[in-house]
């Protein structure tokens, strides 16, 4: 076993299963003991699956039973919950540029993680930050072989129950001496009950032959080289074939196969006043064979290079306040990142630092909607709904979907809002202050520790206009502000996929990290309309300003155009669940979708820029012919 | 947080230049007449181009270099019986140096108390010969690092005028060199994973039969790296190298707690050098053996006297205490020891020791020198430098940042890919002219212990270094840590091992207690960190006897073994395969 920082950052998918695979056992409820279910799950295994020569579930199974009985340290507590959670990746990228192959690579992987937790259901010795705590000479997480055998993985999983049993017997010491020294500790329990899940489905095959995905990359990016003035660019297709599996000591065993395909790209330049700005192109699909042939990519990315030279062309934004309208895209990834962070019920963790806290202000993680259920925190014809159920969208699949969350529980439909009003929170098994019951979001990226998460969330209104009534209420709008102009936002940044170099992603992150909290958001496409014509006008280096989840609860107009946006939460640790969690890639993110119509907003703040532009390379750009 | 588990590996992005091979063909045939690599050709147009306005700026740029390194790996890795990755693949690294100011004072020159200047590691280019698009990632690599040397340029210069300057910082920030020319011949490797696969596995098998061993791995790594470099002085390079490895490690952990780590390695240039599996299983169980028996040894006590090292254990004493302290940037640092700094036409070692650095040596007396390589990272041809003669210092290891008195490199400038070339070791050789046979040395000691009236002695066998790896988090490059320690009685009792020893004191102050060395040299291949990256490097030392070398307990984990048996030795346990 080892790690590798890069494997753990990839994600654990989660997407609907077709009917195709069939052969499954879906068994819910109460089970008798537990060595039972899981045996008829195993045997149901064999037979169900013929030349199946998996060993991880028999691997798990019997170390488990071992821990289970076994495992306890003189004078201290038995676990009272282990949990296996083992990802078989298979991944395959190729990136090119203008045409030339920068690399391509295939690669298979295993990952576990073992969580071991002491006390019981009301307090364990879970959910607490402290600075210290039990170092082992191996973690509780690694990579292990890849031939799902049985010596190896038991071999694994020992040293991993071992050690996160260890862990979890200090952290039960440092966190009841730490809730000993408050004036009233918490009252909410730390897990949630749950009824065991067994499923288990035939391992998918990866299946990247089909085309010459070398040869797609190239013939898809070489057009870009009739665009000398793009500095650089990047094309990359991504695909990862994950089977996931998890087994609890509560009796839930589970193996389900998921896969994702993407064609990620960025282009960039610098306009004449020395400013860079860029654009991108990302599409997703369940599976290779489903992504647009090179030809159509291949337009597309004339189209995104035509665009950004356009926008190139363009004046600076100024300073400005009045109405802003976003298209239908820009408004779901403004959604993504202004609604996260207030849609999971799941409580912070304990924290003996004020570390935590100050970071999740700093991301943009702070809960806004945390104790007002019941009260009204949208506009009164709007209901927020996230349904992991739903497969998809007028024909358009909805990538966000799920059968089962990472907890190992069946997924639900939450009606968040309804007609304005706070119902519900996206729960995992972790109680909150509103809700103690799981209701299937627990989402997460590769190993990481599962949060509550959006899947695919659906914002509409009752009382939706027409894209042209919007617009004429748009225009009206601005007349009645006495402006010439007004703002309308088409697409929203996204720097994980536009950031060619890395150091061009911490400047963006720079640029926005601080304000972020106070409603820093980035368009990638920001026009001016102006009112005696209608004509729009492109501008570059414009920033939204002060647009967090209080300004959503009056919105002026909004659009019967609903589109799926899909994109990849952030896989870091961390960041998942704030509004930095809506900028993540193919490498790791999480799949969602935001299906929301165009919005349309009274009042916005648009800050222009300000600083002193950094001059242009001495050197021009040699000839890409 | 988590940690790897793993210490010895080569980073595959790391491994810049890997020991040897540009093949007989350079010294066989005359070089032929053949166009330049298109890669050459991409860097040599944009160098041109790039210079000619770069140099009339202001600040103007006096020297740019561009690196390609072009860089076909395979990588198998197994563990605990189980395959745990099989990969290879391709890639080609771009790096870019724009110096700005002069030779005297550039961006480059040490600012006392801060951190260099930020570089760019460099970026990906092209696997595919597509010039333009070669040509544009260059541009944009030295637009960007033309832009960091004039802002790193302007803090230097503002720094001059207000600090007080030392006398080695006095010293020019960049070196004259002369040019070169050499275009050897492309180099490739063609690997089948799958035998390797299979033994990597049977390896780790193999080690599972011990219930001591928590965790094995065993990793193939075969590097063939093909080197492009051109500068605005006229040099222009290309050169290859290839090196396969064979690393095997195991994890035990004693009774009270104690990590036990145990590695070996084997280094070849030729796949039918291979070690054979009888040589690797013999390996197996020596690591399988000490693992055993370390986990039983009792813990040393403090402790002052004679000690022998044997002669790898020695080379990697000598390249950590003394090769660390002889690579010439450090005497421009004055947050440095500094230990020799003024020492040149000193004795610092009895007269019978000498010390070299000779990259150009591929091997000695059949092994492979991991530490050979043709040119240094910065284009300069490697050197034989005599650091030591009959115990006086001589000279430094020298890159391109010359000192007062030493004003050139001698081609020992290198780094890991992305970082900036300083001067390292390549195989740092020490020799003797007191020799004794191994009985003879034997004695030798017996006769010290009782001379000092000291209950024993200590052999030392091997020594971790930051050598072979770095801790897990915990960097260990500069710490002497002696892994096979034995007890050596004067009273014919049997050697006994011992654990948890830490060598204290001044290290480097008992080699200048050297009393007599072996008559045979052994050789050490490694990985070596520190500022410009993991480079591999060779020691080659004889056995040494120290008259007195002080050693005290080290500190030791407070976690204990696991709970529970192994599943493969659990006598209760159910559902075994």
């Amino acid at each position: 076993m080892k790690i590798s920082a890069l494997v753990l950052l990839v994600a654990a998918f989660a997407m609907p299963v077709s009917p195709a695979f069939g052969a499954e056992n879906d068994a819910r409820g109460p089970v008798g003991t537990v060595p039972d279910a899981v045996a008829a799950a195993l045997a149901a295994q064999t037979t169900a699956v013929q030349n199946d020569s998996d060993q991880t579930l028999h691997a798990m199974h019997d170390e488990m039973e071992r821990a289970r009985t076994r495992l306890v340290l003189p004078d201290a507590d038995k676990p009272f919950f282990i949990q296996y959670r083992l990802l078989d990746l298979d991944v395959r990228s190729v990136t090119a540029s203008f045409g030339a192959l920068l690399s391509s690579s295939v690669a298979r992987e295993r990952v576990m993680s073992v969580d071991v937790r002491v006390g019981d259901y009301h307090l364990d010795s879970s959910n607490f930050l402290s600075e210290d705590g039990f170092q082992g000479f191996l973690g509780s997480t690694g990579e292990v072989g890849i031939d799902r055998d049985y010596n190896s993985l038991r071999q694994d999983l020992w040293l991993a129950t071992d050690q996160a049993y260890k862990a979890a017997v200090t952290q039960m010491s440092l966190k009841q001496a730490f809730l000993r020294s408050l004036t009233k500790p918490p009252e909410i329990d730390d897990f949630s009950e749950s009824s065991p899940v067994i499923k288990i489905q035939p391992h998918i095959e990866p299946d990247w032959t089909s085309r010459n995905w070398d040869d797609e990359a190239r013939a898809a990016s070489v057009a870009l080289k009739d665009y000398p003035q793009l500095y650089g660019t990047r094309v990359t297709y991504y695909f990862i074939y994950a089977t996931t599996y998890l087994m609890t000591s509560e009796g839930t065993t589970m193996r389900t196969s998921t896969s994702l395909a993407s064609i990620e790209a960025a282009l960039d330049t610098e306009a004449d006043d020395g400013l860079p700005l860029h654009n991108f192109y990302a599409v997703y699909t369940a599976k290779p064979g489903e992504l647009p042939d090179a030809a159509t990519v291949s337009k597309a990315l004339t189209q995104a290079a035509t665009d950004l030279l356009v926008f190139r062309a363009g004046p600076l934004a100024s300073d400005y306040t009045g109405p802003v309208l976003f298209d239908a895209p820009a408004a779901a990834s403004v959604l993504a990142q202004v609604l996260e962070p207030s849609l999971s019920g799941a409580r912070p963790p304990l924290s003996a630092t004020q570390q935590y806290d100050s970071f999740m202000e700093r991301v943009g993680g702070r809960n806004e909607w945390s104790g007002r259920i019941g009260t009204r925190v949208l506009p009164p014809t709007v209901t927020l709904v996230d349904d992991p159920t739903a497969t998809d969208f007028q024909g358009r699949p909805l990538l966000g979907a799920y059968d089962i969350d990472d907890e190992g529980v069946k997924s639900q439909k939450v009606t968040l809002v309804e007609n304005g009003m706070l119902k519900k929170m996206l729960m995992s098994r972790r109680p909150g202050p509103d809700f103690q019951i799981s209701n299937g979001h627990a989402r997460s990226a590769g190993l990481s520790d599962p949060r509550p998460l959006s899947s695919n969330l659906f914002f509409t209104s009752s009382a939706a206009l027409s894209p042209d009534d919007l617009r004429q209420k748009f225009l009206a709008a601005c007349k009645d502000d006495g402006q010439q102009w007004c703002i309308e936002v088409k697409r929203m940044d996204n720097p994980a996929l536009a950031a060619l170099r890395q150091q061009d992603f911490g400047d963006f992150m720079g640029e926005l990290g601080g304000d972020i909290e106070s409603g820093a958001r980035m368009p990638l496409s920001l026009y001016r309309v102006y009112v005696s014509d209608g004509h729009e006008e492109p501008v570059r280096e414009g920033v939204i300003e002060g647009l967090t989840i209080r300004s959503l609860r009056n919105i002026l107009g909004i659009g019967n155009d609903s589109t799926v946006y899909t994109f990849m939460q952030n896989p870091t640790d961390g960041l998942a669940g704030t509004a930095l969690g809506a900028f993540g890639s193919a490498q790791g993110g999480i799949p969602s979708t935001v299906v929301a119509p165009s919005l349309l907003f009274d009042e916005i703040e648009i800050r222009g820029f300000h600083g002193e532009p950094r001059r242009l390379p001495l050197v021009p750009a040699p000839p890409l012919k | 947080m988590m940690k790897s588990k793993y210490r010895g590996r080569i980073s595959l992005t790391a491994a810049a230049l890997l020991a040897m091979a540009w093949t007989c063909f350079a010294a066989n045939r005359p070089p032929q007449k053949q166009a330049d690599p298109a890669v050459l050709t991409a860097m040599q147009q944009e160098l041109d181009r790039s210079f000619t306005t770069l140099s009339k700026a202001d600040p103007p740029a006096y020297f740019i270099s561009y690196t390609v390194s072009d860089r076909q790996y395979a990588d198998v890795s197994g563990s605990n019986g189980a395959l745990l990755s099989s990969t290879d693949d391709r890639g080609r690294w771009l790096e870019t140096q724009t110096r700005v100011g002069s030779y005297q004072l550039d961006d480059t020159h040490k600012l006392p108390n801060q951190q260099p200047s930020w570089t760019s590691p460099g970026t990906s280019a092209s696997l595919d010969d597509d010039i333009p698009v070669l040509r544009r990632e260059i541009w944009r690599e030295t637009d960007e690092q033309y832009r960091a040397a004039v802002q790193a340029l302007i803090k230097v210069r503002t720094s001059q005028q207000v600090q007080v300057q030392t006398a080695e910082g006095a010293a020019a920030d960049f070196s004259h060199e002369t040019p070169q020319t050499y275009l050897g011949p492309r180099v490739e490797i063609s690997v089948d994973r799958k035998p390797w696969e299979e033994r990597v596995r049977r390896y780790t098998a193999e080690f599972s039969k011990s219930p001591a061993v928590l965790n094995s791995i065993a990793t193939f790594t075969a590097l063939a790296t093909n080197q492009y470099q051109v500068n605005t002085e006229g040099t222009k390079l290309a050169f290859g190298q290839i090196h396969y490895r064979l690393e095997l490690f195991v994890q035990s952990k004693a009774p009270d707690g104690m990590d036990i780590e145990r590695y070996a390695n084997f280094d070849w240039l030729d796949p039918k050098d291979a070690p054979d599996e009888k040589t690797v299983f013999a390996s197996i169980h020596k690591l399988i053996e000490e693992t055993e028996a370390l986990d039983k040894a009792p813990l040393v006590d403090p402790y002052a006297g004679p000690a022998l090292l044997t002669g790898r254990a020695a080379a990697v004493y000598f390249h950590e205490v003394f090769g660390h302290r002889a690579e010439g940037f450090r005497q421009k640092d004055i947050n440095e020891g500094q230990t020799f700094t003024s020492k040149i036409g000193q004795q610092i070692f009895p007269d019978f020791i000498s010390i070299k650095d000779d990259p150009t040596e591929k091997s000695l007396g059949g092994q492979m020198l991991l530490g050979y390589y043709p040119y240094d990272d910065e284009g300069v041809p490697a050197q034989d430098v005599h650091l030591v003669d009959n115990g006086v210092l001589k000279t430094f290891l020298m890159g391109r940042s010359p000192l007062i008195n030493i004003p050139h490199s001698n081609g020992h400038g290198r780094r890991q890919l992305g970082y900036a070339p300083v001067a390292r070791q390549g195989n740092l050789i020490v020799t003797s002219t007191n020799t004794m046979t191994d009985a003879q040395l034997r004695a030798k000691l017996i006769e010290l212990i009782k001379q000092q009236d000291k209950p024993f002695g200590l052999l030392i066998d091997d020594i971790a270094g930051g050598f072979t790896f770095t801790g897990r988090g915990n960097p260990q490059a500069f710490q002497v840590q002696p892994l096979v320690v034995y007890k050596v009685f004067a009273d014919g009792r049997p050697d006994e091992l011992v654990r948890g020893v830490d060598i204290v004191g001044t290290p480097l102050v008992s080699l200048t207690k050297i009393v007599a060395t072996g008559d045979k040299e052994e050789i050490f291949n490694g990985y070596c960190g520190a500022e410009s990256g993991s480079v591999p490097v060779s020691a080659v030392a004889p056995a040494m006897l120290i008259s007195e070398m002080e050693v005290q307990k080290k500190e030791t984990s407070t976690d204990r073994p696991p709970i529970l048996p192994p599943p493969a030795h659990d006598p209760d346990a159910k559902g075994q395969q």
